[in-house]
């Protein structure tokens, strides 16, 4: 009952027979941050457009605040913020009459939408452009005010489709703060995103979403442990032969709490349960030999591998190209790690 | 931009409490909400001078052009046994008339637009009734008209013309023309909404406002119609409008007639209104 959304067997088919959610089953309860990641076309948006009741859903439940989707859509929108994947903004009102508006349409008072307003154009740096016209306002300008008119009334539940698509990186992080301070606060929200590193940072627990089905839910933590441990990897001096590259990878293999170390290039990768525990034994081994080492790195696993493992596929995000040889690909997508 | 975050918190406003947020009497609620709607609807009017200069303009030109081209039909003495002074007294109800429904058909364009810019979906997820949308819009809509027509009325006067019933007169004739323009937006907004695309709009607009116009006596007097086009302006809403604002403007008071008009626009607009809250209703599930 301590549910703030409850979901059973949602299921979305469109009039052209596309079935976008197809049987998805989830809970988000109360103060938690919680994702659903996944690429284009997943099904996200369909389902958080009849969570905040803009589209009907074509079966099973969806209870938000313990209100039907269906039938208490009122009660539900009294509760809710939602900041959708499009904007939607007044190009002819200002930026500050944009979030006056959004706060007065639900239920504020106009002193108190006043203060509101002029805080949240503040924090997003929109304070300058707050009395121009909203017409005038830059691609980036408007994705923020957009963002803030979810804000404006302080709702106890937000949702958010993906919230930092489009977002410079100064922005991206002015958000994530505001929202880790929104969850301190107490507020709920769910979100949804096609970056691994936002839900990582974000979320308390996600949902992965693949072709409409929720393909894994747990932690981010408990999901990456579950494509295994870290991976060190040492690079070594450019130009080192195959047979001095063999001797390495010979003298790092099989010890306690490793497995068989690959190579790529010149450098080898060695998956190890705790990366932390497994350097100096790693480094002292090499040193042993005499081999030289250029750089050494570790990373933990990200979502990209827990995406991989659960779906047979890489995420599909549009931006980003990843390089052809997988391995690489993952290593270089994990350059941020621990380390 | 981030330097301020750390010193903010989340909540400033302990007098507001999210969740709870619109109480109280529904009638009370729905005027309040459908104020924040017009209220926005009206600064968007005021927003871009150009526009709201054109809308104005317009109308004056017609008043203008039309005048002139028929000026000469005021001395025919078929027209004068009608008991016009001039073809300029005969127009004015009409140039009215047809400004508000420029307007009128005008009006779904604008549903497109906040369609088309996120703005409706804002609306709809907030917890405000639906019909504040329509009511708000309708009343920014009536707003436009009038000052349209108030216009129109000075001009009229300036150029010579003179209402008989004075002011009374002229705000009958204001509220007469207004109150048809918005049941003929109706029209427009359940284009509007069915096809979500603002040239159809506009051109089923002009395609459904200017035949009404012609087959009425907004231009003629019905005995110098052909006979089959007076039988049609007979069943022509517009018709009754425009000849009840003529009373009031060259003969005097005429409350039946203006019942009467009245009485149409109301089964006008129980058509047009409900097929516009139905169409709305449709194309927001």
């Amino acid at each position: 009952m301590t549910d703030l959304i409850n979901v059973d067997q949602l299921i979305k088919v469109y009039p052209d027979g596309t079935r976008a959610v197809d049987g998805v089953t989830f809970q988000v309860a109360r103060g938690e941050v919680f994702g659903f990641l996944g690429p284009n076309g997943a099904g996200k948006t369909t389902a958080i457009r009849v969570l905040v009741t803009l589209l009907r859903k074509t079966s099973g439940r969806a209870l938000v605040g313990g209100h039907d989707v269906d039938r208490e859509g009122e009660e539900i929108r009294k509760m809710i913020g939602y900041a959708g994947q499009f904007i939607g903004i007044d190009i002819d009102l200002t930026g500050r009459e944009n979030l006056v508006l959004q706060a007065r349409l639900h239920g504020m008072s106009t002193a108190d939408a006043g203060r509101r307003a002029d805080l949240l154009l503040e924090l997003f740096g929109l304070t300058d452009a707050a009395n121009k016209r909203a017409g005038a306002y830059s691609g980036g300008m408007r994705r923020r005010l957009d963002l803030v008119q979810a804000l404006v009334h302080e709702p106890p539940l937000l949702f958010l489709d993906e919230p930092t698509t489009g977002l410079d990186p100064q922005t991206r992080n002015a958000l994530w703060k505001h929202l880790e301070e929104l969850r301190a606060g107490g507020t709920t929200i769910f979100l949804t995103t096609q970056y691994m590193e936002e839900a990582d940072r974000l979320c308390d627990r996600l949902a992965i979403i693949d072709h409409g089905k929720i393909v894994v839910s747990g932690e981010p933590a408990e999901l990456k442990a579950s494509v295994g441990g870290d991976v060190v990897t040492i690079a070594l001096p450019e130009g080192t032969d195959g047979e001095l590259m063999e001797r390495a990878q010979r003298a790092v293999a099989a010890f306690p709490g490793a497995g068989q170390p690959t190579t790529f290039d010149h450098s080898v990768a060695i998956p190890v349960k705790d990366a932390g525990q497994s350097l100096s034994e790693i480094v002292r081994r090499l040193d042993e030999q005499g081999i030289p080492i250029a750089k050494l790195s570790f990373t933990t696993p990200t979502l990209d591998e827990v995406f991989l493992k659960y779906t047979g596929e890489r995420m599909r995000v549009e931006e980003t190209g990843h390089a052809q040889s997988s391995m690489f690909a993952s290593m270089r997508g994990r350059g941020r790690g621990r380390g | 931009m981030a330097r301020t975050i750390e010193t903010v918190r989340p909540s400033e406003t302990p007098e507001f409490r999210p969740g709870s947020a619109p109480t109280g009497n529904p009638v009370a609620r729905l005027v309040a909400e459908s104020t924040t709607i017009f209220g926005r609807n009206l600064k968007k009017l005021v927003r871009i001078p150009m526009m709201l200069f054109f809308s104005l303009f317009q109308p004056m030109l017609w008043l203008l052009l039309f005048t002139q081209i028929f000026k000469k039909l005021g001395q025919f003495p078929q027209f004068q046994t009608l008991g016009y002074s001039s073809y300029l007294m005969f127009f004015a109800p009409s140039v009215l008339t047809m400004t508000t429904l420029t307007s009128a058909f005008q009006s779904g364009m604008g549903m497109v637009t906040d369609f088309e810019q996120g703005m409706l979906d804002k609306f709809l997820i907030s917890p405000i009734h639906r019909s504040s949308v329509l009511i708000g819009k309708v009343m920014a809509d009536a707003s436009r008209m009038v000052l349209q027509g108030a216009l129109i009325l000075v001009v009229a006067i300036i150029m010579g013309a003179r209402i008989k019933t004075g002011v009374v007169g002229a705000v009958v004739m204001l509220v007469l023309a207004a109150a048809f323009g918005i049941v003929w937006a109706g029209l427009s907004n359940i284009v509007a909404l069915s096809t979500k695309n603002s040239e159809m709009t506009m051109m089923i607009g002009i395609l459904l406002t200017f035949p009404l116009l012609f087959l009425s006596t907004a231009m003629m007097p019905a005995a110098l119609l052909p006979g089959w086009l007076e039988t049609v302006g007979k069943f022509n809403p517009v018709t009754y409008v425009i000849n009840t604002a003529r009373q009031f403007m060259n003969f005097g008071y005429a409350w039946m007639d203006l019942a009467k008009a009245f009485g149409i626009i109301a089964i006008v607009g129980l058509f047009t209104l409900t097929g516009a809250t139905r169409a709305f209703r449709k194309a927001t599930t």
